[in-house]
């Protein structure tokens, strides 16, 4: 389902914490937890809880087990917290990311941003599979598609979603799909559930 | 030498852009044997070669003036086509010296640099004739021109350019100046890594094309710039057939028919040169783009046999990418009233050195 012949389309994995750490910060995707698995990650991340701090980012309920935790409203909380630069991370720390993939590469982007390398950072694509599409033509992102085809929120022209991925827009490409015969558009399936 | 500039025939519009006899004669046709072959075919970057286009490392030719003028043109739409990330600025400079001196060294008549010096701090002076130009500057001192350097001097050149940062075993595109792509977007790209940004092209990932290709640019040395010749085909003589202007252009390619192929129909090479750059250990990738209609190569015959047979032997899945599907028939069928069967010789060489009469 995530494999792509194109090749800029990310490969994700399970979150492994990495003991050569220093501190350790595990972002999560509060609508991504799913029952149960709040547990399976405390496991996995006790070897480094002492050294862990947790964001939940828009979760409902308070956790525990995942070393110091902090509620954060949204994804604009993330970044926020990121530019505060007296968290100061340094190149020991480690960043480990669970989330749908906009909120992946919007919070890896911030992060790089304070001087994480991608040697430091572990992504790991949990949810839905709802894109986010950029338009080539008018450059607006349209959030939350779960079609082959998509109007565009910017321009309004249906878009057909490709799998050539941007990390630095956390974004797929949309290409009008009736440029070449206007009015010629197949048929819209749900395929990004 | 001396060249005969078309400033005013244009790449939009009425599409007035013409090739001359001396320009089809050296129009660097990429297909030296009947069928289609995918291969990395790089060589190094010399002093000759089949086509004139070869004899000077950035070739300037009749399409000068008007290609610097449609580039204005594109960049005044959609100044998103030129892109530097912050950390570029030595390349951007490596660039304008590479290009600058180069271009005045080969094309003395109409480009000249004078300098004080080679390093930053020491004052330059640049005269560009064609377009009128002439700028005294400081060398490093990117406040001494009237936009940055990457910008200053790929305004004044044909062809695209790419700058590829060298870091962590991988080239990383973090600056283009892209008015005449071949459907391919700077914005999404910008910043991408060698296997991301070609992650569109089918069958060659297969194939390890691309693993081989970065292993060898990695070592590109200093000095000892290499090419490759890459094609595709366009609808008119388009320079901005851009993903961002696709709605605009898209729509010619169900306009072909057999009967207007013959100059609506373009066969469009990039000569794709790789540089290192000395201070920034950055890679310049210039891609020039010649555009020739089916009309001009079917007056070179080893050219419109050859392509036919080239076409008609193409897979689906690069016809599909190369966006060629839907008018490939039609111009298969335009080429196949040019190919009475000959046997042809190996080589991309025209074979005649004049035209018969248009």
């Amino acid at each position: 389902m995530m494999h792509s012949d194109i090749k800029s389309r990310p490969e994700y994995r399970a979150l492994e914490p990495d003991l050569a750490g220093n501190r350790h910060l595990l972002v999560i995707e509060g609508e991504t937890l799913q029952h149960g698995r709040l547990d399976a990650l405390a496991g996995t991340f006790a070897p480094v809880a002492g050294q862990l701090q947790t964001w939940l980012v828009g979760a409902p309920t308070a956790a525990s087990g995942l070393g110091k935790v902090w509620q954060l409203a949204g994804p604009d909380a993330v970044l926020d917290a990121f530019a505060c630069a007296s968290r100061g991370f340094g190149m020991g720390d480690r960043l480990y990311v669970q989330g749908t993939e906009p909120f992946l590469w919007s919070v890896a982007g911030a992060a790089a941003l304070v001087g994480f390398g991608p040697g430091q950072v572990q992504l790991h694509h949990a949810g839905s599979l709802r894109r986010r599409v950029w338009c080539t033509h008018c450059h607006a992102f349209t959030d939350g598609v779960t079609t082959n085809i998509v109007p565009c929120g910017g321009c309004g022209r249906h878009l057909l979603v490709r799998d050539h991925f941007s990390r630095r827009l956390g974004a797929f490409m949309g290409v009008m799909v009736d440029a070449e015969a206007p009015g010629e558009i197949p048929a819209i399936e749900e395929v990004f559930a | 030498m001396s060249i005969a500039f078309k400033p005013e025939e244009t790449f939009r519009g009425d599409y007035s852009y013409r090739n001359s006899d001396a320009a089809i004669l050296r129009f660097p046709f990429p297909f030296p044997e009947d069928r289609y072959m995918y291969s990395v075919n790089i060589e190094p970057h010399t002093r000759s070669g089949p086509s004139d286009v070869f004899l000077r490392p950035f070739d300037v030719d009749e399409h000068y003036i008007a290609e610097c003028r449609d580039r204005a043109i594109t960049l005044e739409r959609d100044p998103g086509r030129c892109q530097v990330l912050p950390h570029m600025m030595m390349a951007q400079w490596d660039t304008l010296e590479l290009l600058m001196e180069n271009l005045s060294a080969d094309y003395p008549e109409l480009f000249s640099l004078t300098k004080e010096g080679d390093d930053f701090g020491s004052r330059w002076t640049w005269i560009n004739r064609p377009l009128r130009i002439k700028q005294s500057f400081i060398f490093g001192d990117a406040g001494t021109l009237p936009c940055e350097p990457f910008e200053y001097i790929t305004r004044q050149a044909q062809g695209d350019f790419a700058i590829c940062d060298q870091r962590d075993d991988n080239l990383y595109m973090d600056a283009g100046m892209i008015t005449a792509q071949a459907d391919w977007s700077l914005e999404f790209d910008v910043g991408m890594s060698f296997m991301e940004w070609h992650g569109p092209v089918p069958l060659a990932h297969q194939a390890g094309v691309f693993e081989r290709a970065l292993k060898y640019l990695l070592m590109l040395r200093l000095g000892q710039p290499v090419r490759r010749l890459n094609w595709t085909m366009s609808i008119n003589p388009r320079l901005d057939t851009s993903p961002e202007s696709f709605p605009e252009w898209g729509p010619d390619r169900s306009s072909v028919t057999p009967d207007n192929a013959g100059h609506k129909v373009h066969l469009r090479v990039e000569l794709q040169t790789l540089w290192r750059l000395p201070r920034s250990n950055a890679i310049l990738f210039p891609i020039r783009c010649y555009l020739a209609s089916l009309d001009d190569l079917a007056r070179v015959p080893k050219w419109g046999k050859r392509l036919n047979r080239v076409l008609a032997t193409l897979p689906p899945q690069l016809a599909e990418y190369k966006g060629l599907t839907r008018y490939l028939p039609a111009t298969l069928e335009w080429l196949a009233k040019h190919d009475d069967g000959a046997e042809l010789p190996v080589g991309t060489e025209a074979g005649v050195t004049t035209l018969a009469p248009r």
